[in-house]
C-alpha cells in the first residue's frame, strides 16, 4: 500500500476550516494553442496542507506557476477561472506583488542562487519581509528548522548538495514571513532519507502555521505529509479526498504505472529496416554529478523499446548521449557495429538514427512541409548553387523528395496540414509534425522523447497509432522516452528503467510492472 | 624609459575613465540582460549638459546636474522601451538600444554642430608632477574618482539590499521575482547608475587634455565595447580589467606613434578592436565572462 | 496576375531613365546598390540567425576591390594605381574577394556568439577604416580613390564618349547606361536571395538560427552552414559595392564606416529580417529619404541648412531611422514584410471563406 498517512494528519484534516486560497474552474493554455489545464477546482483550507499529485505533463507545475503568477515567463497565459487568496484575487498581479501578499513558492528543481552564499540566499528571499524584525524572526526559525544553514552560511550555494539545496529553497521562501508555501516537487531527485527529512520539516512548518501546497510526484511521502490530495491528469482533477482515502485507493497507483492496460496487439510489421543499437556501460558526468552511470541496454531490430523512470533518472541525458548531443565519459554505443560515441550530431544522423525533443524544436514560422523537408537535408545534394539558381536537377530532386514527404505525412495524417504554419497547429498536432519530421529523415532508428507530453487521452492514442503505422509500413526501431504508462505499456516491446542514472529493470512491460524495485521508485515508499 | 612610464601612468588613467563606462554597459547587461549601445549618447549627454550649465550656476552644481540629468536619461530608456519588449531576445533588445542611440546622438552632435563647449572644470590644464612624471591633474583625479566608484560599487553590491536583489536578478531573474523581489526596481537602480557612471566618465573624458564637448565624444563611447567585450559582459572585475588593458594599449600606440608608422597612422583608436579581436579567438566570451551569456 | 504586375513594372523601371534627371537617376542607382547590400545582411541576420554590423567592411572591400582591379595601371593625378583589369572581370574579382573575407572572417564567426559576434564584426570596420585610411598605395588615403567607369562588350558607360547613344531622343550617358546594369543585377539579386530561402540551404540556415541543436540532428553541418552564410552574404555585400562605387565615381574611406553598417541593419529592421523583399523595401526606403530631403530642404519648412541651429536633411533622416527602429521593435516586430502578410489573407482563412 501507499505510505500511510500519519494520525497527526488525519486529525488535522478535521480541524482545518475556511479556505485559505481557493482555484475554480482555472484554466490555462501556452502561446495559445497548448491546453495546460481545463477546469481546475480546488480549495486549500487554512492551516491545511494539500497534496497535488499526477504524472509528468499533468500540469501539477503549471497550477502553480498560475498562482504564483510566473504563466507569462513561459509563454502561457490564464485563460479562465478565478485564483483568489481569501477575498483577493491574485489573477493579473506580478509575481512579487504576490509573493509580498504571502503566497510564496519554491520552485521546481531549487534553483538556489548558486552564485550568492547561503547567507546572501536567505536574505534575497528576507527582501520581501514585512520588518526588520520579522527578518529576523525569520531567519532565526529557518536556522532552527535548518541548523545546516547557519553551519554554512558563508559557502556558495552552487557547491551544496542536493538535500541541502533543497533545505536553502525552503528556507529561502520562509524568509518572507508566507501564510502559503508553495513547494514544487522537493523531492525531485533526492535519496529516500533525505526525503523523509524534508517531509517532517513540511509537517513543522506547517505546525507553526503556514499553509502548504506540495506538489509531488512521490505519492507515498507526499500523501504521508498532507492532510488532503488532488491528483490532476492531463490538466484536469481526476481525484480528490483526503490523503488517507487516497492512499487506500488502487486507482492511484494504477493511474501511475499504467496497469489495467492491456499490451497492444501485434500489428503487421513490415520487415526491420535498422540496425541493433547496443549502449554498454555509458556513464556521463557534468561537473561532479553523475547524470549517468553505467547503463546498458539493447534494442533489437524493427523493435519498441522504452525507457522510463522517474523525473530526473537521466532518460533525455541518454538520448542526448545516443545523438551525439552530450558526450560520454565512459562506455560505448554501438549502432550497426559502428560506435556512435565521439562522433558530431550531423553525423550521427548520417547513420540513420534521428528523432524528436521533448521541446518541440521545429522552426515556427515556417510551414509543416518545409519542416518536414528539412528532415530531407541529408538525402538531398541541392546546394548553395544548383537551388540557388533553381537549376533542372535541383528542382527535379526537391519533387522528388517533395513526394515521399507526403507519403510520409499521410502516414501520421498529417496532408491537410502541410501548408499550414506550425504557429497556427495545435500542441498534439506539432508534436506529431516532430514525430513525422523523425520519419521523413528515413531513419533505421528512432529516439523519441517524451511523444505524447501533455497531450489528452485522444491525442495520444492517434500518435500511437502514427508510431505503429510507421513501425508497421517502415520497419524501424524505435527508442521511447515517456511518462505516460499507459501509453508505454501500450505499445513496447521491451522496457528499460533507469532511476538516479543507474539502470534497475529492464525486460517486457508485464514483467517490469510487476517489479518491486520500479514500483518504490515511482510511488516512494515501501512497495 | 621616462617616455615609456609617462605613457604607461597616462594608459592606466585614460583606463580607469574607460572602466568606469564598461561598468556601465556591465551592470545594466547583468541585471537586465541588455547590452545598451546608447551608452555612448548617455555619455555625451552628461558632459553636454555640464559643459553648458557651467557658466550660469558654477562647476559643482552643473556636475550635480548632468549626472542627474543622465542617470534619469538612462532610467527612462529602460522603463518607456526596455521594459516593453523585456521578454524578447538579446539581439532585438541591443538594436532597440542602437535606435536610440541613433536618435540621441543626432540630437546632441546637432546642438554642439562644430562648437567645442567646455567642461570648465576647476582643475583646468594644471599638471602635476609624480616622481618625475608629468601627468595631467585631470586625469589624476579622473583615476582616483574612478577608483573610488567602482570600490563603493563593488561594496554596495555585496552589502546593501539592492545589490543583493541585482545579483539575485541577475542569476535567475523568475525566481527573483518569486521571492518577492521588484525586476523593475532592480533594473531601474541598474540604468541610472550606468547612466551617472556614463556621466563622470564623460566628464573627465571631456577635461584637459581633451579640447572639449565636441560632437566626436560620443563615438569615443564606442573605444569602450572593446573593454566590455575583452571583460566579459557580466564581469564587474573583467570590466576593469578590460577598460585598464585598452587604455594602456590605445595610449602606448598612440605614444609610440612614429616607431609604429609602419602599421599606419592612428593606430591608436584601432589597436583596442584588433586587441579584442584577438582575446576573442582565444576565449570566446572574454576573459572573465560565463560561456552561457551569448544567446542572441 | 501577378506575372502581368511584374512584366508591367519591368517596363516602367526600363523606361525611366528616358524621363528622370541625373539625380533621380543617381539615387535610384544608390538605391540598387544598397538592396542587394541589404539582402546580403538580411540572409545573415533573418535567416541564418547570425548578427552582424560588419557589412560596411564587405561592401568596402567590394568597392575598393573594383577600383583597385579595374583602375588604370598608370598613376596618374587622380590618385593611386590599378590593375587594369576589364570592368567585368574587376567586378567578378571584387564580389570574390569580399566572399573570400567572409569565408576568413566565419571561423571567428563559428566560434563567437550571438552578441559577440556583433560586436567581432564591429572591430572588422574599425579594422577596415584604418586599412583603407593608410594603405594609400591601393585606397588613396582619405582623398579617396576615382573609380574606373564600367564598360561591357567595348561599351562605355561614360559621359565623356567614346560611344554616343540617342535612345528616343535622348542622350544616354553615364547614369543612363549604369541603370540597365544595375536593374539587371538588383534583380538577379532578389531573384537569387528568394530561391535561397526556399532552397535546401536556406531551410537548413533557418533551422541553424531556431535551434542549432535541431539542425545538428537533423544532418545539418552547422560549422560549415555559418560560414557558408557569412560567405554569401558578403558576396552580396561587395557586388553592392561594386555597384555603390560606380555611382559615386569616387569612393572615400568615410562612407564605408559604422554608420554604414548601422544604416543596413535599420533596413532590414525596417523590412523584416528575413524577408528578400522587405530588405529591399527597407534599402529604397533608408537610402531615399536624406536624399530626397536634402534636395527639397529649401521647400520643406522643418529643414535648415547643417550647423545653421535647425534640423538639417541628414539629421531628420536620422531621426526617422532611430525612430523607425524603436516603433518597429515595439509595435511591429516583422517589419514591413510582416504587415504585408497580415495583410494577406492566410491559407486557413481563405479555406474558411471558401
Amino acid at each position: 500500500m501507499l505510505g500511510e498517512p500519519s494520525a497527526e494528519a488525519a486529525g488535522r484534516a478535521d480541524r482545518t476550516g475556511r479556505a485559505l486560497l481557493g482555484v475554480h474552474e482555472l484554466s490555462v493554455a501556452y502561446a495559445g494553442a497548448v491546453q495546460a489545464l481545463r477546469g481546475v477546482s480546488l480549495e486549500v483550507p487554512e492551516r491545511g496542507i494539500l497534496a497535488v499529485l499526477g504524472a509528468n505533463g499533468a500540469g501539477k507545475t503549471t497550477l502553480l506557476r498560475a498562482v504564483s503568477g510566473t504563466l507569462a515567463g513561459q509563454g502561457g497565459a490564464v485563460t479562465g477561472g478565478t485564483i483568489e487568496l481569501e477575498d483577493r484575487s491574485l489573477l493579473g498581479l506580478d509575481p512579487a506583488r504576490i509573493a509580498r501578499a504571502g503566497v510564496v513558492q519554491v520552485p521546481e528543481g531549487r534553483r538556489v542562487f548558486s552564485n550568492l552564499t547561503v547567507a546572501e540566499n536567505l536574505r534575497a528571499g528576507g527582501l520581501a519581509a514585512r520588518d526588520k524584525g520579522a527578518r529576523e524572526r525569520a531567519r532565526s526559525w529557518v536556522h532552527e528548522l535548518f541548523p545546516i544553514l547557519a553551519e554554512r552560511a558563508t559557502q556558495r550555494a552552487g557547491l551544496l548538495s542536493g538535500g541541502e539545496q533543497q533545505m536553502l529553497a525552503i528556507g529561502r521562501a520562509l524568509m518572507a514571513g508566507p501564510r502559503v508555501l508553495l513547494l514544487d516537487e522537493p523531492s525531485l531527485g533526492l535519496a529516500p532519507r533525505v526525503v523523509e527529512q524534508i517531509g517532517e520539516v513540511v509537517r513543522e512548518i506547517n505546525r507553526q502555521g503556514v499553509t502548504v501546497v506540495l506538489v509531488e510526484q512521490n505519492a507515498a511521502m507526499a500523501l504521508a505529509v498532507a492532510d488532503r490530495a488532488v491528483v490532476l491528469e492531463v490538466g484536469r482533477v481526476s481525484l480528490a479526498g483526503s490523503s488517507r482515502e487516497l492512499a487506500d485507493n488502487p486507482e492511484v497507483r494504477d493511474r501511475y504505472l499504467g496497469g489495467g492496460s492491456e499490451a497492444a496487439p501485434r500489428s503487421r510489421r513490415a520487415p526491420a529496416r535498422g540496425e541493433e543499437l547496443v549502449v554498454d556501460g555509458v556513464s556521463v558526468r557534468f561537473g561532479g554529478v553523475a547524470a549517468l552511470s553505467d547503463v546498458s541496454f539493447t534494442v533489437a531490430p524493427g523493435s519498441t523499446h522504452a525507457l522510463i523512470g522517474p523525473n530526473g533518472a537521466g532518460k533525455s541525458t541518454c538520448l542526448n548521449v545516443l545523438s551525439g548531443v552530450y558526450g560520454a565519459s565512459a562506455g560505448s554505443v554501438r549502432y550497426g557495429g559502428r560506435e556512435l560515441r565521439g562522433l558530431r550530431p550531423h553525423r550521427v544522423a548520417a547513420l540513420g538514427v534521428s528523432r524528436t525533443f521533448q521541446n518541440i524544436s521545429l522552426s515556427p514560422t515556417a510551414t509543416v512541409l518545409d519542416n518536414l523537408l528539412l528532415a530531407r537535408h541529408r538525402l538531398m545534394r541541392a546546394g548553395f548553387v544548383s537551388d540557388g539558381l533553381r537549376l533542372p536537377g535541383a528542382r527535379r530532386e526537391r519533387a522528388r523528395h517533395e513526394d515521399r514527404v507526403r507519403e510520409i505525412a499521410a502516414l501520421i495524417g498529417l496532408e491537410p496540414a502541410l501548408d499550414r504554419g506550425v504557429r497556427t497547429l495545435s500542441y498534439g498536432s506539432r508534436k506529431r509534425v516532430e514525430l513525422a519530421r523523425a520519419l521523413c529523415a528515413e531513419p533505421g532508428l528512432v529516439l523519441l522523447d517524451e511523444p505524447v507530453a501533455g497531450m489528452t487521452r485522444e491525442e495520444s492514442a492517434a500518435m500511437a497509432d502514427g508510431i505503429a503505422a510507421a513501425r508497421g509500413e517502415l520497419g524501424i526501431s524505435a527508442l521511447v522516452v515517456e511518462h505516460d504508462m499507459a501509453f508505454v505499456m501500450g505499445i513496447a516491446d521491451r522496457v528499460t528503467v533507469l532511476d538516479f542514472g543507474r539502470r534497475i529493470a529492464d525486460g517486457t512491460p508485464a514483467d517490469v510492472q510487476r517489479d518491486p524495485e520500479v514500483r518504490r521508485a515511482y510511488l516512494g515508499g515501501e512497495a | 624609459m621616462n617616455q615609456f612610464v609617462t605613457l604607461l601612468v597616462g594608459g592606466v588613467l585614460l583606463g580607469a575613465i574607460y572602466a568606469l563606462v564598461a561598468l556601465g554597459f556591465v551592470t545594466i547587461f547583468r541585471a537586465t540582460g541588455v547590452f545598451n549601445f546608447a551608452q555612448g549618447s548617455v555619455l555625451l549627454l552628461g558632459a553636454y549638459v555640464i559643459g553648458r550649465l557651467h557658466d550660469s550656476i558654477g562647476f559643482w552644481p552643473a556636475a550635480g546636474a548632468g549626472i542627474i540629468v543622465a542617470a534619469l536619461a538612462s532610467l527612462l530608456i529602460d522603463a518607456l522601451l526596455i521594459r516593453r519588449i523585456r521578454r524578447a531576445d538579446l539581439g532585438t533588445l541591443a538594436i532597440l538600444t542602437l535606435g536610440v542611440d541613433i536618435l540621441l546622438l543626432t540630437e546632441l552632435t546637432r546642438r554642439i554642430g562644430t562648437d567645442v563647449v567646455s567642461i570648465g572644470a576647476p582643475w583646468g590644464s594644471d599638471v602635476v608632477e609624480l616622481a618625475g612624471i608629468r601627468v595631467p591633474a585631470s586625469r589624476v583625479i579622473a583615476g582616483g574618482v574612478a577608483l573610488v566608484l567602482v570600490a563603493a560599487l563593488a561594496v554596495a553590491v555585496k552589502v546593501t539590499d539592492w545589490g543583493v536583489a541585482m545579483r539575485s536578478a541577475a542569476e535567475d531573474g523568475e525566481t527573483a521575482s518569486l521571492m518577492g523581489i521588484r525586476l523593475n526596481r532592480v533594473a531601474a537602480g541598474a540604468w541610472a547608475l550606468a547612466g551617472a557612471f556614463a556621466a563622470v566618465a564623460g566628464l573627465f573624458l571631456t577635461s584637459f587634455p581633451a579640447a572639449g564637448v565636441t560632437a566626436g565624444v560620443g563615438i569615443v563611447a564606442l573605444a569602450a565595447i572593446p573593454a566590455v567585450v575583452l571583460g566579459g559582459f557580466d564581469s564587474p572585475e573583467g570590466s576593469v580589467v578590460g577598460g585598464l588593458v585598452i587604455g594602456v594599449v590605445s595610449v602606448l600606440c598612440a605614444g609610440y606613434q612614429d616607431e609604429l608608422s609602419f602599421l599606419g597612422r592612428g593606430i591608436g583608436t584601432v589597436a583596442p578592436f584588433v586587441v579584442m579581436l584577438l582575446v576573442l579567438l582565444v576565449r570566446p566570451s572574454g576573459l572573465f565572462g560565463t560561456r552561457e551569456v551569448t544567446r542572441v | 496576375m501577378s506575372r502581368l504586375l511584374a512584366a508591367g513594372a519591368a517596363v516602367v523601371l526600363a523606361a525611366l531613365p528616358l524621363y528622370l534627371e541625373s539625380f533621380w537617376l543617381q539615387t535610384g542607382l544608390f538605391a540598387m546598390a544598397a538592396i542587394v547590400g541589404a539582402i546580403g545582411l538580411t540572409l545573415l541576420v533573418g535567416i541564418a540567425g547570425q548578427l552582424s554590423l560588419g557589412h560596411a567592411f564587405f561592401v568596402a572591400i567590394g568597392a575598393y576591390g573594383y577600383a583597385y582591379l579595374a583602375g588604370q595601371e598608370t598613376a596618374g593625378a587622380d590618385g593611386p594605381s590599378g590593375l587594369g583589369l576589364p570592368p567585368l572581370a574587376a567586378l567578378v574579382g571584387a564580389v570574390a574577394l569580399a566572399g573570400i573575407a567572409g569565408a576568413l572572417f566565419s571561423p571567428i564567426a563559428g566560434r563567437v556568439r550571438g552578441i559577440y559576434l556583433g560586436l567581432a564584426s564591429l572591430g572588422l570596420v574599425f579594422l577596415g577604416q584604418h586599412i583603407l585610411q593608410n594603405a594609400t598605395g591601393i585606397t588613396g588615403g582619405y582623398e579617396g580613390v576615382a573609380v574606373e567607369p564600367f564598360s561591357l562588350f567595348g561599351l562605355h558607360f561614360s559621359n565623356t564618349g567614346p560611344d554616343d547613344l540617342v535612345v528616343f531622343g535622348v542622350p544616354y550617358g553615364a547614369l543612363e547606361r549604369l541603370w540597365y546594369v544595375g536593374l539587371a543585377i538588383a534583380a538577379v539579386a532578389i531573384w537569387y536571395g528568394r530561391n535561397l530561402v526556399r532552397s535546401r540551404p536556406g531551410r537548413a540556415l533557418a533551422t541553424v538560427r531556431d535551434s542549432e541543436v535541431a539542425a545538428a540532428v537533423m544532418g545539418v553541418d552547422v560549422v560549415r552552414y555559418k560560414a557558408a552564410a557569412f560567405t554569401v552574404s558578403s558576396m552580396y555585400a561587395g557586388l553592392g559595392g561594386v555597384l555603390y562605387a560606380l555611382a559615386f565615381g569616387r569612393i572615400v574611406p568615410e562612407s564605408f564606416g559604422f554608420l554604414l553598417s548601422v544604416d543596413f541593419l535599420v533596413m532590414i529592421v525596417i523590412g523584416g529580417a528575413g524577408s528578400v523583399g522587405g530588405a529591399a523595401a527597407g534599402a529604397v526606403f533608408v537610402t531615399a529619404l536624406p536624399l530626397i530631403l536634402n534636395r527639397y530642404s529649401g521647400s520643406l519648412p522643418l529643414l535648415a541648412e547643417p550647423g545653421s541651429g535647425g534640423v538639417s536633411a541628414s539629421e531628420f533622416s536620422r531621426y526617422v531611422y532611430g525612430a523607425a527602429i524603436v516603433a518597429v521593435l515595439l509595435f511591429a516586430r516583422e517589419g514591413l514584410a510582416g504587415l504585408a502578410r497580415r495583410a494577406r489573407p492566410s491559407p486557413e482563412l481563405k479555406e474558411r471563406l471558401a
